[in-house]
């Protein structure tokens, strides 16, 4: 742990996406590519070999027409605090050699390229589908290596990758703040590519510990609620509607459950200690 | 037709006949090793999995090939342990068979890493939380062992059995071979378990999480125990096979009885627990998590109940009945029916707890996804077989597998 | 000494125990394991400081303000400008991956002239020199022929400075033959032509408007300028300020909150009926009606003829009629018409989809009047019209220009017949196959806009083109148009370049923008505004006087000089005086008026009814019977529809039921699937008059029956292979239908057919 690191509170980094906002314009899933340095493909219309950290799905209520209704979700990877919120999220606990952790000052569950050796243990694990697997060398066609950002590094072959909430953004205001003698970074010195493009600004992120963060009151609100939550992974992602077919998109009910039944989506207050 | 290298008493086939043989599966074997190489080549997009799959083929045949190779270690725990000394007769081939598992599974598991000059960092860099790694350790270890015990097996060539120093090293290793039964029974209990439980702790996956006992999930238990019940089925069922294409008896049919009789004891337990588990997992754990128990059986072109009916009913308890009925037994076409079921019946389980898994939607808005292999994974999963059956024959040939071999064919 | 099998064997396993015991083993799996960490073929990015640069993203007519991140002198990533006027930090999916256009392989590198047939894609790289005395020589031949007229221009804009540049050129060398690329506001600045008198850019307040009424505007999808579309909407849920009007379940339709399913192409009937409800139950604001309007009332012109006024046109459209036409319930027409008469600042607007078809003159005007009814103009929350710039120097032309200025334009725009219409591209395929003898156009110079793939039935836009002896192209990129071209002069990347945006349609405000080098230039390419002064200093003369700027940059210097250093700190100018006028001054037209009945509006028959905007079914082309469905292109925010063509990163966006293993999908209803027999992903072939196109199918909830929606944007067959060969491209199967007083293409889908494939 770094010295800077220690002075510092212990922080839950947390998006929360409000999807009466969201158009499905894909806006932060091009940033997350552009920022993260996603390769691509000539053809990307499998979506299971396709890199994405970060995926806008989009759902219909099934009503025929004229009551259809759509919604779209878009889903990074969901930062699971795991069971016990202690960090063993779905992914980390199964990695055979530590390739992927649980960061405790931040709760971002990270990925090391490097060491990862491709198992894809942590994939099977992962409810989400959050984890992509690099089929392929990635390949930067005529000159594009030259927008490569030099904050990220190009994965290999045989690897696994996934969203890390643009942790190398949380490394910089770390540090800049480190050089100006400050122990917390402001909430907007620290924001992942995708919450910065959303141009209708249906994502939110900051600190779900902290009051003074938008995203604490907005991951408190009635209307928030998280994917599949039954599995109790505990993710970081929230995401807010007024909808209850929306709802009931994002985990599984047995006949005669609602999602009014459940109770409130936040249990991050447990993890503060 | 007699050699130095072939061993007393036993008649063997021709050279050249043997030679054809091996060519035709070498053949196959040099397409999977063709399979292979590209593999490790171009990467693992050669084959049909996907981020949805990232376990497939392979680790099903990993998991079969391991339960199934369960026979060394459950037939050497019955031998060496418990002391059914009539076990001896068979001792060697299911050492050999289990061997040839095992190594297979190395193989395949070195096949299935996308970054196979790291696979080593399982070790280095090991997570003792990872069922995988549990498993890494026991299988190297335990293949480890199965090594050792092949050994004398491969010493007891005339050629070799003749230097003093291989000679004395065969008989030595024979003494203690006990002690290195002992520990591969102690590492298969763990890495059978590990097996299981790579499936059963995965708290996102509602169809193949277990609740279970301590860190191990009821899918640790399980599988050990339907390894330890299958792999002597398995053994059987290859040795009975042997037997067709020899045209021989190498093994005297009570053997055949007695493994059927402790199969089948040990496969109606292993049916009673696995039932069980299914029913709470079926009642209890899946709805907790919002999934009725058909949820996991329909709206999909291939997983109906009807898989579930397969692996315990037709799979397993069948062939338990069989297996514990003395008529069933004694009845040979029962006996080899019974076992071929129940060598099934545990692939079908181990197909359901890797592929199934995967296969079953997690968010309501998804479908299922569905997988098909290339013929890259299929021929590379071929490959081991096309390899056990090259050392089954070359064992045969050149080794004194069967002790039981000279009496049951006399006049050779 | 002799080895025997013993020694042999002990030498082999002790050598091997022997060397496991050494490092090297275990140094080399390390190695080997670190050498996998770094594979030389997996590319490392250098780093460097980043350096924000702002500047103006042009790849669409939208023009929104970004800010670049460089490291090393290389952008990286793209952002929104946060204070841009325009965009408000708001940017589409396009805009952030333009690095991808800039660095990838669709770049023409050089200028290049053709080596094999039209189309073929065979190139040689010539000279900048070369290409520029080819083009000089090609135009100085036309000249010297008396036919300076028959070259023609296509341009995406008509406004800043390198539009003007090239129509200051075709002025100096004598055609009037400017054409810009269709979209929407043709009709929608006629129509504010005819109505207020004015030519401008239409400016519509989104952002403080308190109730949106959307004809069919993909709001989300690209219409308008995206950034600050997608900017406007982040309360549009939450303060239910959207209704939208259209037959399929779009992204705006499901951010409305009343999605309002009429028929396609009925939408003039809408607004017609929710006029009448207005009008009759007397809702709509009579200050303005009575005191800055004309033609509301009948009227009486210089000759003493009664004229019909918009007020009894509008008994011709009772909300029972209205519902039967447009299949909405008469209560939702009602409700509607109150709803929009009393929210305090309601707008209406037009343009379908994300605008890439003018539409019909009749859906704008009584689209115009409804804002006017309720007196939503120039007011905040409301309908403007911003002025054109109007900041150019004074030239003077010869003869030969002066004459060829006064041969009627190729496409029949500013005739007799479409005296309102500006440009009409749209009709220029039908002017050269239709001519006797040569080509009413001998040389085309394809300054933006790719017209290849954005025209409707493609295949007769290029049989068209084959006619066309010249065709020089300045685009960026290796687009269908440029494939087609003889002579490649390729203009900087806009990150590579300089240029001004004025004013982008649909801004409220009047701005300037300042598109500027981020990057240096990469390639052999050369800003269009230097090549058009080369070779108007090749072609000498009056042409060479009217260009007396030694490079663009100076020309742009001087010609926004009272805005250079706004523009250059800030990267925008705002006009600080400019303030929408009153109702008292605003309007320029004959009776001085927001004119109801549009006086000016180009009326041969001479009733007033066709006057008056009047709801006139738009005849789409084809049988039927041998095509009983619809077809109606929809805008995807995910999909770049216009001119470029989606970068990679946004067609990795797009779903696998929009487009999969290189089919595109349409939309049909389950319940059409059902009559047609078809399920999810079926094969099938869509044809339509104009061509057919092999396709897969995707049921969706949300279209109306009848419909088949394919996504507009796909189907590229040229830029890279990374782009082309990806689905069909829907303009292909779309047919021109003439609107008939302003010649603009009303055709907003087509008859169509559907067979398994």
């Amino acid at each position: 742990m770094t010295k800077q690191a220690r002075h510092t509170k212990t922080k839950r980094y947390g998006m929360v996406i409000d999807l009466d906002r969201c158009t499905g314009c894909g806006a932060c899933m091009v940033a997350c590519y552009a920022e993260n340095n996603v390769p691509f493909r000539k053809d990307e219309s499998d979506k299971m070999l396709s890199l994405n950290w970060l995926r806008v799905f989009k759902v219909d209520n099934g009503k025929p027409f004229p009551d259809t209704e759509i919604c779209y979700i878009p889903k990074p990877c969901m930062q699971c605090d795991g069971r016990h919120m202690e960090g063993h999220s779905p992914c980390v606990s199964v990695c055979p050699a530590v390739a992927t952790d649980y960061d405790e000052p931040t709760g971002v569950v990270s990925q090391i390229y490097t060491r990862c050796f491709g198992c894809r243990y942590c994939m099977a694990a992962c409810p989400y589908h959050a984890r992509k697997f690099n089929w392929w060398d990635p390949v930067w066609p005529a000159d594009m290596e030259k927008y490569l950002n030099p904050d990220v590094s190009a994965r290999m072959r045989g690897v696994v990758e996934k969203c890390s909430f643009c942790y190398h953004r949380y490394q910089k205001a770390r540090d800049s703040a480190y050089v100006e003698g400050r122990d917390e970074i402001a909430e907007n010195e620290y924001q992942p590519a995708c919450a910065e493009a959303c141009p209708t600004r249906a994502i939110t992120f900051g600190d779900l510990l902290n009051p003074e963060h938008e995203v604490y009151e907005l991951s408190r609100s009635k209307k928030a609620f998280r994917l599949l939550e039954k599995l109790k992974t505990n993710p970081k992602v929230y995401y807010l509607t007024a909808k209850n077919w929306v709802r009931r998109k994002a985990d599984n009910y047995l006949e005669g459950e609602s999602p009014a039944d459940r109770k409130p989506a936040h249990k991050a207050e447990t993890a503060s200690h | 037709m007699t050699t130095p290298a072939i061993p007393e008493g036993v008649k063997r086939c021709s050279t050249r006949k043997f030679a054809i043989w091996l060519a035709v599966v070498g053949a196959v074997l040099l397409w999977g090793v063709y399979a292979m190489f590209l593999v490790w080549y171009k990467g693992l997009n050669q084959t049909g999995m996907n981020d949805a799959y990232g376990f497939a083929l392979w680790i099903w045949a990993d998991l079969a090939v391991i339960a199934l190779g369960g026979g060394a270690f459950f037939s050497g725990f019955l031998t060496y342990i418990i002391g059914k000394k009539e076990l001896k007769n068979v001792i060697n081939y299911a050492v050999i068979i289990g061997f040839i598992c095992y190594s297979s599974a190395l193989l395949i598991l070195a096949l299935d890493i996308g970054q196979p000059l790291r696979g080593w960092f399982i070790f280095w860099h090991a997570n003792v939380h990872s069922m995988l790694t549990e498993v890494a350790f026991c299988l190297s270890c335990y293949f480890g062992v199965l090594t050792i015990e092949f050994i004398p097996v491969v010493l007891e060539n005339p050629k070799l059995d003749r230097i003093p120093f291989l000679h004395h090293l065969s008989h030595n290793l024979h003494e203690v071979m006990a002690v290195f039964a002992a520990t591969g029974v102690f590492l298969s209990f763990f890495h059978q378990g590990s097996l299981g439980g790579v499936a059963g702790v995965l708290y996102g996956r509602p169809f193949a999480f277990r609740e279970g006992l301590l860190i191990w999930p009821w899918t640790f238990f399980l599988f050990t125990w339907s390894a330890a019940a299958v792999g002597p089925c398995f053994t059987v069922m290859v040795t009975w096979l042997t037997e067709k294409v020899t045209r021989k008896k190498l093994v005297k049919q009570e053997i055949f009885q007695l493994l059927g009789k402790i199969s089948g004891w040990m496969l109606l337990t292993y049916m009673i627990a696995k039932i069980a588990d299914t029913l709470y997992w079926a009642v209890v754990t899946a709805p907790s998590k919002g999934f009725a128990l058909m949820d996991f059986y329909s709206n999909n072109p291939v997983y109906g109940i009807w898989i579930l009916i397969a692996e315990l009913v037709v799979c397993g308890l069948v062939p338990a009945f069989i297996l514990i009925s003395r008529k069933g037994r004694e009845n040979n076409t029962m006996l080899i029916t019974a076992m071929i079921l129940a060598v099934i019946g545990v692939c079908i389980n181990r197909w359901v707890m890797v592929l199934q898994v995967m296969a079953a939607p997690l968010l309501p808005f998804q479908e299922w996804y569905m997988y098909m292999p290339t013929w890259q994974e299929v021929a590379t999963t071929i490959l081991p077989v096309a390899y056990g059956i090259i050392l089954i024959s070359l064992a045969h040939r050149y080794l004194p597998v069967f002790p039981q071999e000279k009496e049951l064919n006399p006049g050779n | 000494m002799k080895i025997d099998r013993r020694c042999f064997l002990s030498l082999v396993i002790g050598g091997a125990v022997g060397t496991t015991l050494t490092p090297v083993p275990w140094k080399l799996t390390d190695d080997i394991a670190i050498w996998t960490q770094n594979w030389p073929w997996t590319p490392t990015p250098e780093k460097g400081p980043s350096v924000y640069k702002k500047s103006v993203c042009t790849l669409c007519n939208g023009g929104c303000g970004i800010n670049v991140r460089t490291v090393k002198g290389q952008a990286k990533t793209i952002a929104g400008q946060a204070d841009y006027p325009v965009n408000r930090g708001s940017l589409c999916p396009m805009g952030i991956s333009a690095t991808q256009h800039l660095y990838g392989p669709s770049r023409i590198q050089s200028p290049m002239k053709r080596t094999g047939d039209r189309g073929q894609g065979k190139w040689e790289k010539i000279s900048w020199a070369e290409a520029i005395s080819t083009v000089s020589e090609k135009l100085a031949e036309l000249r010297s022929r008396k036919k300076p007229h028959t070259v023609a221009c296509i341009a995406e804009s008509d406004r800043g400075t390198v539009p003007y540049l090239l129509q200051r050129f075709l002025t100096a060398y004598g055609s009037p033959n400017f054409i810009r690329t269709p979209s929407s506001f043709d009709a929608q600045e006629q129509a504010l032509y005819l109505t207020q008198g004015k030519h401008g850019t239409i400016g519509y307040d989104l952002a403080n408007a308190e109730f949106i009424l959307s004809f069919g505007c993909a709001l989300m999808d690209g219409w308008g300028t995206p950034g600050q579309m997608l900017s406007a909407s982040a309360d549009f849920k939450q303060k239910n300020k959207l209704v939208q009007v259209e037959p399929r379940l779009s992204d705006t339709a499901a951010l409305a909150s009343q999605w309002v399913a009429a028929k396609p192409g009925t939408e003039a009937a809408l607004a017609l009926g929710l006029a009448h409800v207005i009008v009759r139950d007397n809702l709509y604001n009579k200050d303005f009606v009575d005191n800055y309007a004309f033609g509301f009332e009948a009227w009486e012109d210089e000759n003493g003829t009664v004229h019909q006024g918009y007020k009894s046109l509008l008994k011709q459209y009772p909300p029972k009629k209205v519902a039967g036409i447009t299949g909405i319930d008469k209560g939702t027409i009602e409700s509607l018409a109150r709803k929009f008469s009393r929210a305090k600042h309601s707008v209406a607007i037009c343009g379908r989809g994300s605008g890439m078809v003018p539409g019909g003159m009749d859906e704008a005007l009584a689209v115009f009047a409804l804002n006017a009814l309720v007196g939503n103009i120039n007011q905040p929350g409301g309908v403007t019209a911003i002025p054109e710039p109007d900041y150019w120097p004074e030239m003077q032309r010869d003869k030969t220009a002066s004459n060829g200025m006064q041969q009627p334009r190729v496409d029949g725009a500013e005739s007799d017949r479409f005296p309102n219409t500006r440009y009409l591209l749209n009709r220029v395929p039908e002017a050269i196959n239709s001519a006797k003898d040569e080509s009413p156009i001998q040389a085309l110079l394809v300054a933006g806009g790719n017209p290849l793939y954005t025209m409707a039935d493609t295949e007769t836009a290029k049989k068209a083109f084959d006619k066309i002896p010249f065709i020089a192209s300045f685009s960026t990129y290796m687009d269908e148009t440029a494939q087609y071209a003889d002579i490649l002069l390729p203009n900087h990347h806009f990150l590579e370049r300089y240029e001004d945006v004025p004013t982008p349609a649909g801004t409220p405000t009047r701005v300037i923008g300042l598109t500027r080098p981020v990057v240096e230039t990469r390639h052999d390419t050369r800003h269009i505004g230097d090549t058009l002064i080369n070779i108007a200093g090749s072609l000498g003369g009056f042409i060479e006087n009217a260009f007396p700027w030694g490079n663009y940059e100076e020309f742009l210097k001087q010609t926004l000089a009272g805005q250079w250093d706004s523009l250059e700190k800030q990267g925008y100018w705002v006009d600080p005086e400019f303030m929408p006028p009153a109702w008292e001054e605003a309007f320029q037209t004959p009776s001085g008026k927001y004119e109801f009945y549009p006086s000016q509006r180009s009326n041969p028959s001479g009733k007033d009814a066709d006057a008056l905007p009047g709801f006139r079914q738009v005849e789409l082309p084809g049988v039927q019977e041998k095509m009983p469905l619809t077809l109606m292109p929809y805008a995807s925010a995910r999909i770049a529809g216009g001119a470029v063509a989606n970068p990679p990163f946004m067609t990795k966006t797009v779903d696998a039921d929009v487009i999969r293993d290189g089919d595109v999908f349409v939309e049909i209803n389950p319940k059409t699937a059902k009559e047609h027999d078809f399920s999810e992903g079926d094969a099938a072939v869509l044809k339509t008059p104009a061509g057919k196109a092999r396709v897969r199918i995707h049921l969706f909830e949300g279209l109306m029956p009848g419909l088949v929606a394919m996504p507009v944007g796909l189907g590229h067959a040229a830029f890279s292979d990374y782009i082309a060969g990806k689905g069909a491209n829907v303009n292909a199967l779309l047919t021109d239908v003439t609107d008939p007083g302003s010649g603009l293409n009303a055709g907003w889908g087509s008859r169509a057919s559907l067979v398994k494939a």
